[in-house]
Formats: C-alpha cells, sequence, structure tokens
C-alpha cells in the first residue's frame, strides 16, 4: 500500500511538539512509515463502528492519534477501498449542510479487516516479542 | 493557487488522464467539500493538483477510462500483409503483418534498428518494400519523427500548406490547425518560426500538420519525443479522440505504459535473438 | 488545383525571404561579379553579372530543395501532386530571380547607355529560366547543401575560365549569357542571338525536364500500396 502520509513538512503542533523533544521527530518518522503498512486497516476499522465521510475520517484517525492524515492520502485510499470492494459509498445531504460522500463497510470488507486484525495482532505480538528479548540483554 | 483555481486544475489534470467524467467529477466534488469543511489550504491538503491527479487515478485503476462509451471497430482501413524489407544484405523487416480498422489504435514497438520507420513509412507508401502489399482505404496523415517541419514557416504557415493539400480554405485550416494545437494545450497562433520553437512544441506542430483535413488513417513516428509529462497525457486524449471519431491510428513507440489500452500491438523485434 | 500550386510558392517565397543574410548575399553577388570586370571589358561585365544571377539563385533553388526534401513526401501524402510541388517552388524562385534582376537591369541602362538593352534583359530572363531548374535538379541529385554548393561552384567557375568557343563549354547549362552578351555589346551578327537563345531554352526545358523527372521519382507512391 503506498501513498503518502503527512508528507509535507510538520504541522504547527508537531514544530511545537519538536521544540521540546529532540527524538520526536525522528519518532514521528517512524510512525509515518508504520501508518503506511496499515492506515487502510485504520480506516476500515473506523468504517466498521458506522459510515462516515472524508473529513470526518481524517479528523477521527487524527484524534485517535495517528496525527494528521492528509486528503491527498486519504481520497486516493478510498477510491481503492472502493474499487476492490472493501467499502461502499453513497452522496447525501445538500439541504443544510455540503452534499458529502459517505463511506460505509462491504461485508467483504468486515471479512477483510477480521483476518488483518488477527494478522495484525499477531505481528505485533512478534515484533513485541522480539523487542523484549533484545531489551532483556 | 486559490481553491477555486487549485479545484479548476485538478479537474483539467483528471480529464488529462483520460479519467471519465462519470468519475473525475465526484473526486473533484469530494475535495471541494472537504476543503470547505476544513479550511485548509488545498496545496497542504492535496499537494499540487498534478499529483493528486495521478494519487486519484492510481487509486480509481483502469476503470477509470471511458471504456463504455467507445463505438465498435469499422471497417478495414489500413492492410499491410507480408511486408518484407532489407537494406542490402541486411534483412530488417521479414513478412510482417498489420490490419487497422476504424476506430482502431495499433502500437509497433520493438528495440531500436528493427525496421520500425522503415515499416511506417512502407505503410505511407514513401518507402518502397522488396515485398508484400499494403492497401489503404481513404486518406493518410503521416507524422514523420524528424525534419517534419519547416524552419523558416510560422506555425500557421504550416496549416496553411498542409490544409491546402487537404482541399481546405486558409482561414478554415489556420482555424482547424490552432484548434488541434489547444488539444495539445499549445497556442498555435504563435509567430515563432518552426525553427525557434522548442523540440516538443515542434512535435506539437508536427502532429498538428498530421490530424489536419482529418484523414483516414493516421501513420505517427514516435510522436511525443520532447514531451512533458502534461503533454504526453495530452497526446494519448488526442489519440483517443482520433479513434473514437473513427480513425485508424498506427505509432510507432517505445514506450510501453499505454499498451494496455491499444487494441493491436506489432513488435518488430526479430523472433530469432539477432541483435539488430 | 491552382490554389495549391500558389499555396507552395507563396511559402517558399516567406521562407527565402526569411534567410536575411542569404538573402543579401545573392543580391550583391552578381554586383561583384559586375565590378571585378567593371574596368576591362563592357561584355564581360554584363556576361558576369549574368552569371552572378545565375549562380545566386541556383543556389537558391538548392537551398530550398534541399529544405524541403523531407518535407515534400508528407505533402505529397496531403494531396499535392508532384507537378503542383514543382511548379509552385519554380514559380517563387522565378519570381525572385526577375526581382534581384532588376536592379542590375537598372544599372547597366545608367551605367553602360550604348549596350542593346534588350538582349541584357533577354540574358537575364533566360539565365533566370535555367538557373532556378538547375539549382533543383541539382538539389534533387545530392541530398545535402555543401555537395550541392561545390556542384554549383564548379560549373559556373569552369564556366567563367572555359574558353566559350570549346565545343565542351556548350555543354554547360549558362553558356548562351556569353552569346548574347557579346550580341548586346559588339553588336555583331545577328547568329549570336539565334545561338544564345536556342542554347538558353534548350537548356532550360531540359533542365526542366531533369527537375520533373528527379521529383516525380522521388515522390512516387510505391507500387506495393494502393488505395482501395
Amino acid at each position: 500500500m503506498e501513498g503518502r502520509l503527512g508528507g509535507r513538512g510538520p504541522t504547527r503542533s508537531q514544530r511545537k511538539l519538536a521544540c521540546c523533544a529532540t527524538f520526536l521527530p525522528v519518532h514521528q518518522e517512524r510512525r509515518t512509515q508504520w501508518l503506511k503498512g496499515v492506515l487502510d486497516l485504520c480506516v476500515l476499522a473506523t468504517l466498521a463502528r458506522r459510515e462516515s465521510y472524508g473529513y470526518e475520517l481524517a479528523q477521527s484517525l487524527g484524534a485517535a492519534g495517528l496525527g494528521p492524515v492528509q486528503g491527498g492520502t486519504l481520497y486516493p485510499m478510498l477510491l481503492r477501498l472502493q474499487r476492490t470492494g472493501l467499502i461502499a459509498a453513497h452522496w447525501r445531504g445538500g439541504d443544510a449542510g455540503p452534499a458529502r460522500k459517505y463511506y460505509r463497510l462491504t461485508e467483504e470488507g468486515e471479512r477483510v479487516l477480521r483476518e488483518s486484525a488477527a494478522g495484525w495482532a499477531s505481528f505485533v505480538a512478534d515484533v513485541e516479542a522480539i523487542m523484549r528479548e533484545g531489551l532483556a540483554e | 493557487m486559490n481553491q477555486d483555481r487549485w479545484l479548476a486544475v485538478l479537474a483539467g489534470e483528471l480529464d488529462r488522464r483520460g479519467i471519465a467524467a462519470e468519475h473525475a467529477a465526484p473526486v473533484v466534488a469530494e475535495a471541494a467539500t472537504h476543503l470547505r469543511e476544513s479550511g485548509e489550504a488545498p496545496l497542504r491538503a492535496f499537494g499540487p493538483p498534478e499529483e493528486y491527479a495521478a494519487a486519484v487515478a492510481e487509486g480509481l485503476g483502469p476503470a477509470r477510462w471511458a471504456e463504455e462509451t467507445r463505438a465498435p471497430a469499422g471497417g478495414i482501413r489500413l492492410d499491410a500483409r507480408g511486408i518484407g524489407k532489407g537494406y542490402g544484405r541486411r534483412r530488417v523487416l521479414h513478412n510482417v503483418d498489420l490490419t487497422v480498422r476504424a476506430g482502431q489504435v495499433a502500437a509497433v514497438v520493438g528495440a531500436n534498428g528493427c525496421g520500425k520507420s522503415t515499416f511506417l513509412g512502407i505503410c505511407a507508401g514513401l518507402v518502397g518494400a522488396d515485398h508484400g502489399r499494403v492497401r489503404v482505404r481513404g486518406t493518410i496523415g503521416y507524422c514523420p519523427q524528424y525534419h517534419g517541419t519547416v524552419d523558416f514557416l510560422r506555425p500557421d504557415e504550416h496549416f496553411v500548406l498542409v490544409g491546402a493539400g487537404r482541399g481546405l480554405p486558409r482561414d478554415r485550416a489556420r482555424a482547424a490547425g490552432l484548434a488541434a494545437a489547444a488539444e495539445l494545450d499549445w497556442d498555435g497562433a504563435t509567430r515563432t518560426q518552426a525553427r525557434h520553437l522548442s523540440g516538443g512544441t515542434r512535435q506539437k506542430l508536427n502532429l498538428v500538420m498530421a490530424g489536419l483535413g482529418e484523414p483516414d488513417v493516421l501513420l505517427l513516428d514516435e510522436p511525443y519525443q520532447g514531451f512533458d509529462r502534461g503533454s504526453y497525457l495530452d497526446f494519448w486524449q488526442q489519440v483517443w479522440r482520433w479513434r473514437d471519431a473513427g480513425r485508424a491510428i498506427v505509432i510507432v513507440t517505445h514506450l510501453l505504459n499505454q499498451l494496455d489500452r491499444v487494441d493491436t500491438v506489432l513488435d518488430l523485434t526479430p523472433k530469432e535473438a539477432v541483435p539488430c | 488545383m491552382l490554389t495549391r500550386t500558389r499555396t507552395v510558392a507563396e511559402m517558399t517565397l516567406r521562407e527565402i525571404t526569411r534567410r536575411r543574410g542569404v538573402l543579401l548575399i545573392l543580391l550583391l553577388m552578381p554586383l561583384a561579379f559586375y565590378l571585378t570586370r567593371r574596368g576591362d571589358h563592357l561584355g564581360q561585365s554584363v556576361r558576369f553579372v549574368c552569371l552572378g544571377l545565375g549562380w545566386a539563385l541556383s543556389t537558391a533553388a538548392l537551398f530550398t530543395g534541399t529544405a524541403s526534401r523531407a518535407l515534400e513526401p508528407r505533402l505529397r501524402l496531403t494531396g499535392y501532386a508532384t507537378h503542383q510541388l514543382l511548379l509552385g517552388r519554380l514559380a517563387a524562385l522565378w519570381l525572385l530571380g526577375l526581382v534581384l534582376s532588376a536592379p542590375y537591369l537598372l544599372l547597366i541602362r545608367l551605367d553602360q547607355p550604348d549596350v542593346g538593352h534588350g538582349a541584357v534583359a533577354l540574358s537575364m530572363a533566360l539565365m533566370v529560366a535555367v538557373a532556378a531548374p538547375f539549382g533543383l535538379a541539382v538539389a534533387a541529385l545530392l541530398p545535402r547543401d555543401m555537395e550541392g554548393t561545390l556542384v554549383l561552384l564548379t560549373v559556373v567557375g569552369t564556366q567563367m575560365t572555359l574558353d566559350p568557343s570549346d565545343p565542351v563549354a556548350r555543354l554547360l547549362p549558362f553558356w548562351f549569357s556569353r552569346e548574347l552578351s557579346t550580341y548586346a555589346v559588339d553588336d555583331v551578327s545577328v547568329d549570336h542571338l539565334s545561338r544564345g537563345l536556342a542554347h538558353g531554352l534548350g537548356s532550360a526545358l531540359l533542365l526542366l525536364a531533369v527537375a520533373a523527372a528527379l521529383a516525380a521519382a522521388r515522390l512516387r507512391r510505391r507500387p506495393h500500396l494502393r488505395f482501395v
């Protein structure tokens, strides 16, 4: 899964963090790297709770601690998930607020999410085990 | 770049990439909604419109093309049978066949020196063939790889010159040339003589000349040399438009990234692995 | 269709007139020829100015011929007939030649009031008629400017140095100008006039035929291609 994540320089909040702890930018960069592999799963998981639209998704992911997710990354990924049938979309609204494209998980998406979540958990466990052994030395 | 401008450029870039309106319009609308709700600057949220359009094209995958509007291929326009050609003792072409119908695009590929340009010249009747025959139904528009333009003439004079051959009056030739130039994102009304045009722009002129007067068969010899990325996309858009208008098109190319969309690929690389 | 011939002529003229440097040299070349022989013999200076015109125009024809080499096959495909391409180019060159000649005719008229100006004009007109197809024929035979220029240089140089009474000299395309100049300057028998006229017309027709044959051969549609 390729794509850009918060690609264009640190945001103001990131810069604020960076001035307080020098290891943070490196840390942030690594998180960005990790996120590349799991952003689609995070999107699927967020949509598993309830249907949502692009901007709201970006906000919930950000609020969940993933940092800012740029539209330039998020929407192409949504298109890809839609193309592969993991999510479905429809336009709604327009009376009071703006017309929004709402995404929801399909059955196929639920299945992929379940499988991937298990895969992710075992991957994290493996990584943790390696780290633990390394630190115990 | 303000929001409206950014969205307009995005729409243009999506169109340039051949993304059908039914796919492109929601993408632009969704980006507009996002920008309005978040209040972010478009460059910050989405990056340059060209890059975002490329990411969208990739996200949409091959389904993005408006294939469903495509008319079925028509009658045979170009039929080359058993073409053979040698220079001295060196065999360049051996028993080559190619059939292109109205509304079809054929790509001629192969390593350098394998006779791609020679084959195109034979199809145009400009180069003699040792064996075989070519049948053409309709008129030919030919875009040579080199020296297709006149150094000391301006683009509009080229249009008039080619137009007269096609039987177009001066004004109509000029108007048709300018319109075709605009499709390639180029202002053909420039007063610059051909010798002062950049390589890519001269190729655009070359291409416009080939398409002038709506020939039935277009023979294009690596016509995109010197094009930047955007011009290259415009060029393929022009090819699809020609195709959808029922022309038969043969393109000599060594770039393979559009080959999944052409109807026929003729590979002239010799079967036995003799380097040529 | 006359429009096509006219369009080729127009574009050829536009092209030539934009080569400012070449045009200036073309215009001055006959003058240099004229002035070198101005001192010794009137007949020589008149003959030399004609040769200068011939050289200038055949060089111009050579340049347009080679410049259009790659374009003409393409124009053939858009609907031009070979004769339209050739005649258009010739018409432009002939017009250019007449325009180049005019100031020299005027110069001779002012500078040498006693020579037969009608014969000089005739010589110049024939020179224009011969030089244009000559340059185009050379261009059709030799693909590059450089080689063609050398051939023209050889022909004009030979013409200047060879004894005009030598029978070989008559094989050269510009020989007639000697006869006509002699007639114009020395008021000799009308034989010179008729000989010059015959040679000039013969050269012009022969070179036209050669240029036409070469163009037809080069621009022929190959027999393997058939429009159905």
